[in-house]
């Protein structure tokens, strides 16, 4: 499976047109239009309507598109969703690997309805609950659609354990170390965070959320996310390798291809010890910035491309 | 389960008079009487002989009453604590279900043969082992009967070849699990924060409530603790504090005015807060645990007003 850049994605209520309408000028990596706790029960219908216009939106900006289901209804959520150009469905409040499983088959049916190609629209889980922390390795493993798998954090966790959520120590720090496990141990990206003690839960903090970003970029960790457009930015660059780290990761690579060259497993750069798990850091850190810089790449056209439109008054309505 | 309200649990030596006579003024929302470690093996049939008369005295002040029993001496320990006013067991060292299902087993047969209504006794369960921490999924599960579940921390040190420090907490991963696999199973984990598991302290009543809360943040519901000055830094730490109330139930009238309006996604005013379902509903939940909280309190008071009443 290709691999995907994530670094930031905003979440919305599909049902709100201002957010919608101008999606695509956040510069998201990804978009999560939400059919869940955003909307309202009596716009759980209505929102099911929806969707093409917001794919429609959210693609002008270069953004995989991403879709949050309600995990009470997915025989009526799937198939409103599942339409071309979205890339996967998020399943919120995952407990069980009969529910992914579930979805899995409407998502089948879905794609043959629609004539997408089979396995196209992958699955999101999100854990939420101690029964899905619990349950984590059977739902990780319940689909092929699931690539990538983190912690239960957050607000609805905080409270099936009776916590609060600002406490200023890590009360997730089982959930993240389970969610790493189960992510590493059936080969899916780990889309966690490192832990940064934050007491005020505000959601659209710049300075943190950069901070939180470099953070997880030095930890090897690659994914974002985000409610507020203010941390669509410092994620994009909190993520991405700075030219520092690309040229320092090309040293390394050269000098462990002079040591190979000279039959030598290891040896010292600058004080430091250079292996073939150093090497394979920084060949991932490349490959990395490469596939940033095509997102970069791809954002920037779709988004000229449509302020081009704009500019010439044509707008969808 | 119906839900219940135990954030203390007030340990005394089922063979120390004094101690059992004093259990039920401490404002504990249960009291445990100890035939384990407290009593000497000497001493066992002694400590015994007293639980019949010691349950009335330490429910005088509104507490449920519970017995540590010994794993090895589970059978008679159960034949001398289940009696009238009895709430439970507690029951240290499980490590598979089938010790779970033993001491159930003998419980359900006193219920029967003393006139106590099936299945009414609870079981604390506290783990000692690494195998009975790996084993907690189906120990939890293997009855109906298992209401709570805690680390016994410093026996766990012993089996496990830890030398206790103060200065970092050798169970953040077991407690953990333990905290997860309760809630999944939706049982009460019990528990303090680090160091006063392993080191307890009892004259600082700001630290022990500093604790408590910290542990409630980890996901702890209730602390077993281990003399009496505990008790009320414990109980406050669990208790939804009385300033956040006016707060949860602003964000409720505010969530519930932004549904009539058709949206479930309202600022908090004066925040960068959003309300949707998730904070609605912890707003819920708080009051309903604060109301429950009031109402075990209320019962407490009641109790120790007629036990403290002139004949």
């Amino acid at each position: 499976m290709a691999r995907r850049v994530r670094r930031s994605g905003l979440t919305m209520p599909i049902n709100t047109p201002r957010f919608v309408d101008r999606s695509w000028t956040r510069n998201c990596d990804f978009l999560n239009f939400d059919f869940e706790d955003s909307v309202p029960q009596s716009q759980k219908e209505y929102a099911r309507t929806l969707v093409s216009h917001a794919i429609e939106q959210g693609l002008k900006g270069g953004a995989e598109i991403t879709l949050r289901i309600n995990c009470s209804y997915p025989e009526a959520d799937i198939p409103a969703a599942a339409l071309p150009g979205l890339s996967q469905i998020n399943f919120p409040k995952a407990e069980t690997a009969e529910q992914i499983r579930n979805m899995d088959r409407l998502i089948t049916e879905a794609e043959r309805r629609q004539g997408i190609r089979p396995g196209t629209i992958r699955i999101g889980t999100a854990i939420e609950t101690t029964l899905g922390v619990a349950n984590s390795y059977e739902i990780a493993s319940a689909s092929p659609r699931i690539d990538a798998f983190s912690g239960g954090t957050g607000y609805d966790m905080s409270m099936d354990m009776g916590v609060e959520m600002f406490v200023g120590f890590d009360q997730f720090v089982y959930n993240r170390g389970e969610g790493a496990l189960v992510a590493m141990a059936l080969g899916l990206e780990y889309h966690g965070s490192v832990y940064m003690p934050d007491t005020t839960g505000d959601v659209g903090n710049t300075e943190l959320t950069r901070q939180r970003a470099e953070a997880n970029r030095k930890a090897g960790l690659r994914s974002g996310s985000g409610l507020h457009p203010n941390t669509v930015e410092p994620q994009n660059i909190g993520l991405t390798p700075t030219p520092e780290e690309v040229q320092e990761a090309k040293r390394i690579l050269e000098y462990f291809a002079q040591l190979d060259e000279r039959s030598e497993v290891e040896g010292e750069l600058d004080g430091r010890t250079v292996d073939k798990y150093e090497a394979a850091r920084a060949a991932e850190l490349l490959e990395w910035s490469e596939l940033c810089a095509q997102k970069d790449a791809k954002k920037a056209k779709a988004q000229a491309q449509a302020r081009e439109l704009e500019a010439q008054g044509n707008v969808p309505s | 389960m119906k839900p219940f309200v135990r954030r203390s649990h007030l340990i005394v030596s089922a063979l120390d008079e004094m101690q059992v006579n004093t259990s039920w003024t401490h404002h504990a929302d249960a009291v445990v009487l100890d035939l384990t470690d407290s009593v000497p093996e000497v001493d066992k049939p002694r400590a015994r002989d007293g639980v019949k008369a010691a349950i009335p005295v330490a429910s005088r002040g509104g507490a449920e009453v519970f017995v540590h029993i010994n794993k090895p001496l589970a059978a008679a320990d159960i034949e001398a604590s289940v009696w009238p006013g009895l709430n439970g067991i507690v029951f240290t060292g499980a490590e598979t279900a089938t010790d779970v299902e033993d001491i159930a087993a003998t419980l359900e047969t006193f219920e029967r043969s003393r006139g106590i209504a099936n299945g009414v006794l609870h079981m604390i369960v506290m783990l000692d082992s690494g195998k009975g921490v790996w084993n907690i999924r189906e120990i939890i599960n293997a009855s109906p009967r298992v209401c709570s579940i805690g680390l016994d921390e410093g026996n766990l040190c012993r089996h496990l070849g830890i030398v206790p420090n103060a200065a970092f907490d050798p169970f953040v991963y077991a407690k953990g699990r333990l905290v997860i696999e309760s809630r999944a199973a939706k049982r009460q984990p019990v528990g303090i924060s680090h160091p006063y598991g392993l080191f307890p302290q009892f004259d600082d009543a700001e630290e022990i409530h500093r604790l408590a809360l910290k542990g409630k943040n980890t996901g702890f519901a209730g602390v077993m603790c281990p003399h009496p000055s505990w008790v009320e830094p414990c109980n406050r730490a669990l208790t939804p504090t009385e300033e956040r109330l006016e707060f949860y139930r602003e964000t409720r009238r505010l969530f519930a005015e932004g549904i009539a309006k058709g949206t479930a996604a309202i600022p908090y005013p004066g925040t960068t807060m959003m309300i949707d379902v998730p904070v609605d509903e912890r707003a819920r939940i708080t009051l309903e645990m604060w109301e429950r909280c009031a109402a075990r309190d209320a019962e407490k008071a009641e109790a120790l007003k007629r036990a403290q009443a002139p004949l």
